[in-house]
């Protein structure tokens, strides 16, 4: 049974679900509830996601059926039909998608059987069930893409193997997400592999129909979007691997060693074009060595994210950066099972200096394991403090950080004090700018 | 003290029970109505447009945002919503926004703290009393708060969760106060609502009466003498009530006011301390700038305490500035002084605003957002000489029906609605007014309609009282000097609206209450 959380950096199923189908290209949500869940959902991700804004149809614009008290008494699916009838009206859309709050879930509304009924027409209507209860917003994420894979996307027969679903990076809730597609897109594009990505520059609804000629999805997550890759499994017949957010020489290199044989990618093209890469990464790579060793930038890293973005974050700090890898708190919880296989993965960090990991759920307790994973100063003349010290977590750890002392960057949700457009940190060149918006950090002040 | 206008009616003793009544129940409004100014009056006057509503509908706001929104700001407060994640989320956006409008406001900064009971499926079923209290010993245990609220949301709502007795034994055991709000979503489509669910726990839980005693002994003349002393202070001690749209220099502004008056000037409830909250039914005026706002809190200390108090209009621009100040001059016998300070202030401002006129003459202006705060607006820019085509009040109610008059064409359009977007935008590629003054969330989508946009609060600008007066007309002069924005936008960027809803009449969206 979950708990409490102090301060979730995420929001409900409903949450995810808005800002996935609202991130879908001309895509029109429909979210029968109470009047306030699509305002406040929306607010969450537009600002909370480093101002991404409500994009084509979020925010205030979201189409609601504003379910009252006469509703939970009565029932709300007239006034559901009501809604969609008059959203494909008014709404110039390519897919509609009626999402379901709380409160018509407890009164046992059918919203599936009355988006049923727009079944036929000019413009599909899909619908999932998404109360706030089911889950975080992760979950929203994936019983969204899981919908529009057992319902919207068309069987194919013929698979192209050259050709791959990316799932696992969700808008909002991933900060960078159209930035790290759109890297990841342009990397496999370099193996002759095209990705499909729902969210990407250049998709359409009709394009995402056909996702179902694609011959793998890869999950870049151990958690999130595998309900999705398993409905791809079963509906369309369609394997998934999956694997962390590849950021950095390390962890882009062992990305694409991972998909090359599942992918047919031949040794020499794999060769040729992590070779290419990473040539040209470390020709920009090397340009802040003059700075990091005449003022000592080595630092003691923590890190504090969800599960997509812990390991790819201290991977590429240890790895790459040469910083200490401290502590990594992770704010999300796992089952027994794969619990263990996620705390496996840091066994490749090849640093002598080992990170500690915690599973914390509350925000406010980021301080007290920082404390506790360091001796404290008991007034002793010569102290080995923790220090220099570099946080990267979410914008809601600005005051932990000051609290120890520690530079800071937010990248994972939510990030309030940086704008952010079609940046990415995934990839050679994403790891790039990532090493930018650390070290500008760490001159901030010069 | 002469009875108010605007409350004239209205009673507030509802503390008997543990929800304050709900807008619908409590006093005439409206959430849905198209037409024209003195369509609206008639319209009101007839009382039938409570029950109207929409047929499309986009989402109309949840009285549990604007509730919290107030008792976030305390100082040293956890804030614990009992309800699945997503209530309230708008917190993962907003933390860093109120812990730097602390700084501003010269208060202590503080991480916004505020926690969810994250209830899920089972506790659907059983309820989720376990994990409020778990919730409440923890923000007690970690933060050691002075108080800890507790905002109820639809699911405990619905399935009948009882939280108030649990949060009274509480309350009697922990060192923090333990206040109960009850903002249930469902239960309201007036989002105003919110704020008298915020009050009904703080005046359930955090208002002392006030406390009166005397130091002298007979025959004590010293000690008489402070106790005069501090008479003197206390009858000249007003609380300005201040809202989730004041800027800090909105408060500077208002308060220099009033300490011109000779008045003594504590600004409150938001970002407020709850010892000074306990003690509001102190002073000896609490003076509102927005009826929708307080009429609960102020009408309610009024009946349980005495404490005399002005609800009149929300001093934006010169004439509601000014009659927002006599109102108070009258109420504390300063008729002379205010009138000396509105003469001063008047004289000084209008020779400021005359070179900004000249940018401003017969442009056009649409007004949308809360109601007494779009009025004084669009009656400030119609003084400047600009002509108001258009108000879009979230909500309408009695409050506000004198206000209507202010605007010169009462054929100017007015669509009560709460967001709703898509109708506003029909009506404002119709009207095509030169400036957008719009409420948060509202500005983006008059840009892609090509419209040059001002917001209409900030918490980094000055709106109220004389100098925010001339930053209104020094903000609107600037927007029009450079316009390329909203033309680049609207030339590349679609809204997502049919062919055929821009040609429609967006009126016809409403549907009249059938009794």
């Amino acid at each position: 049974m979950s708990g409490f959380i102090e301060r979730a950096k995420t929001t409900c199923a409903l949450g995810g679900a808005l800002v996935t189908i609202s991130s879908l290209p001309r895509a029109i949500p429909v979210v029968h509830a109470s009047g306030g869940c699509a305002q406040t959902l929306s607010a969450a991700y537009n600002l909370g996601g480093a101002y991404k804004g409500a994009d084509y149809c979020s925010g205030t614009m979201t189409p609601t059926s504003n379910i009252i008290e006469k509703n939970i008494v009565f029932g709300g699916e007239d006034r559901l039909e009501e809604q969609i009838e008059h959203t494909i009206k008014v709404m110039d859309g390519d897919l509609y998608f009626v999402v379901t709050g709380c409160q018509v879930e407890i009164i046992g509304d059918d919203a599936q059987s009355v988006a049923g009924r727009f079944k036929g027409g000019k413009y599909p209507v899909l619908c999932a069930s998404t109360p706030g209860f089911a889950g975080n917003g992760f979950k929203g994420y994936d019983l969204v893409l899981s919908t529009l894979a057992a319902d919207f996307i068309s069987p194919k027969a013929k698979k192209d193997k050259k050709t791959v679903n990316i799932l696992g990076i969700m808008p909002g809730q991933d900060v960078f997400c159209r930035g790290n597609i759109s890297n990841i897109v342009q990397l496999l594009g370099k193996l002759g592999i095209k990705a499909n990505s729902f969210f990407g520059d250049g998709e359409t609804i009709a394009k995402i129909r056909e996702y179902g000629g694609a011959g793998l999805n890869i999950v870049f997550s151990e958690k999130h979007g595998l309900q999705a890759a398993q409905t791809f499994e079963e509906k369309h017949g369609m394997p998934y691997i999956t694997t962390d957010l590849p950021i950095g020489d390390t962890g882009t290199e062992n990305f694409l060693r991972k998909i090359a044989d599942p992918l047919e990618i031949k040794d020499v093209d794999l060769e040729t074009v992590i070779n290419e890469e990473r040539k040209y990464y470390y020709s920009y790579f090397q340009r802040f060595l003059e700075i990091y060793g005449d003022i000592d930038l080595q630092r003691y890293a923590i890190v504090s994210a969800d599960i997509n973005y812990a390991y790819p974050l201290v991977s590429f700090l240890s790895e790459d950066l040469g910083w200490i890898p401290h502590l990594v708190v992770i704010n999300e919880e796992l089952d027994d099972f794969s619990r263990k296989k996620y705390e496996k993965k840091y066994k490749n960090i090849t640093s002598l200096a080992k990170p500690k990991l915690v599973f914390e759920q509350n925000t406010g307790q980021l301080l007290k394991h920082i404390k506790e994973s360091w001796p404290q100063n008991r007034n002793d003349k010569y102290y080995n403090a923790l220090s220099p010290a570099f946080l990267i977590g979410s914008s809601l750890e600005a005051g932990t950080a000051q609290k120890v002392g520690a530079g800071f960057l937010p990248v994972v949700f939510p990030v309030t004090n940086r704008a952010v457009l079609n940046k990415g940190y995934t990839g050679y060149r994403g790891a790039l700018t990532l090493a930018e918006d650390i070290f500008s950090a760490l001159v901030a002040n010069r | 003290m002469a009875e108010n206008e605007l409350t004239k009616g209205l009673t507030y003793n509802y503390l008997g029970a543990d929800a304050a009544p709900t807008r619908e129940e409590r006093i005439q409004a409206t959430t849905a109505f198209g037409g024209s100014c003195c369509g609206l009056k008639t319209g009101m006057g007839q009382g039938c447009l409570k029950f109207n509503s929409r047929k499309f509908a986009q989402g109309n706001g949840c009285q549990l945002t604007l509730a919290l929104g107030i008792v976030r700001t305390f100082q040293n407060v956890v804030v614990i919503i009992h309800g699945p994640l997503g209530c309230a989320s708008n917190n993962i956006g907003l933390a860093g926004f109120n812990k730097t409008a602390r700084a501003l406001k010269g208060k202590p900064v503080q991480d916004v703290v505020w926690m969810h009971t994250n209830l899920d499926e089972r506790d659907v079923i059983d309820g989720g009393q376990q994990k409020l209290r778990d919730a409440v010993l923890y923000a007690e245990k970690e933060y050691r708060p002075d108080v800890i609220v507790v905002g109820n949301s639809c699911v405990p709502g619905i399935i009948g969760d009882d939280i108030d007795p649990l949060l009274d034994e509480l309350d009697a055991q922990l060192s923090a106060r333990v206040v109960p709000v009850h903002c249930e979503g469902f239960r309201s489509k007036f989002v105003a609502s919110g704020y008298d669910a915020a009050y009904h726990g703080l005046l359930k839980k955090l208002a002392d009466p006030p406390a009166r005693y005397r130091r002298a002994v007979p025959n004590d003349v010293g000690a008489a003498l402070l106790d005069a002393g501090e008479e003197y202070v206390r009858n000249r001690t007003v609380n300005l009530l201040n809202v989730g749209s004041t800027s800090y220099g909105d408060e500077v502004e208002l308060s220099r006011l009033l300490t011109a008056l000779g008045l003594k000037v504590n600004v409150l409830p938001l970002f407020g301390h709850i010892d000074e909250i306990a003690r509001m039914g102190e002073a000896a005026l609490n003076i509102s700038i927005c009826a929708t706002h307080d009429d609960y809190l102020v009408g309610h200390l009024k009946e349980r305490f005495g404490t005399e108090y002005i609800i009149d209009t929300l001093p934006i621009g010169i004439k509601n500035t000014n009659k927002w100040l006599r109102a108070i001059g009258k109420a504390m016998r300063l008729e002379k002084e205010t009138e000396n300070l509105i003469q001063l202030e008047t004289s000084q401002l209008t020779e400021a605003l005359e070179p900004l006129k000249a940018a401003l003459k017969n442009k056009t202006v649409f007004v949308g957002g809360g109601e007494t705060r779009i009025f004084t607006t669009a009656e400030f820019y119609q003084s400047l000489g600009m002509r108001v085509l258009g108000l879009k009040p979230h909500n309408f109610d009695h409050f506000a029906v004198p206000m209507i008059e202010e605007i010169n064409d009462q054929d100017a359009v007015i669509d009560v609605a709460p967001g709703q977007p898509a109708e506003e935008m029909v009506i404002l590629k119709k009207l095509k007014p030169d400036l957008y003054v719009g409420h948060g969330g509202a500005n983006g989508w008059a840009t892609k309609l090509g419209l040059t946009t001002t917001p209409l609060y900030g918490q980094s600008f000055n709106y109220m009282g004389y100098s925010g007066a001339f930053e209104l007309a020094r903000k609107a002069a600037r927007a029009f000097q450079n316009t390329n924005l909203a033309k680049k936008i609207a030339a590349n960027v679609a809204l997502p609206f049919r062919k055929e809803w821009y040609e429609s009449n967006p009126f016809d969206n409403i549907k009249e209450a059938q009794l």
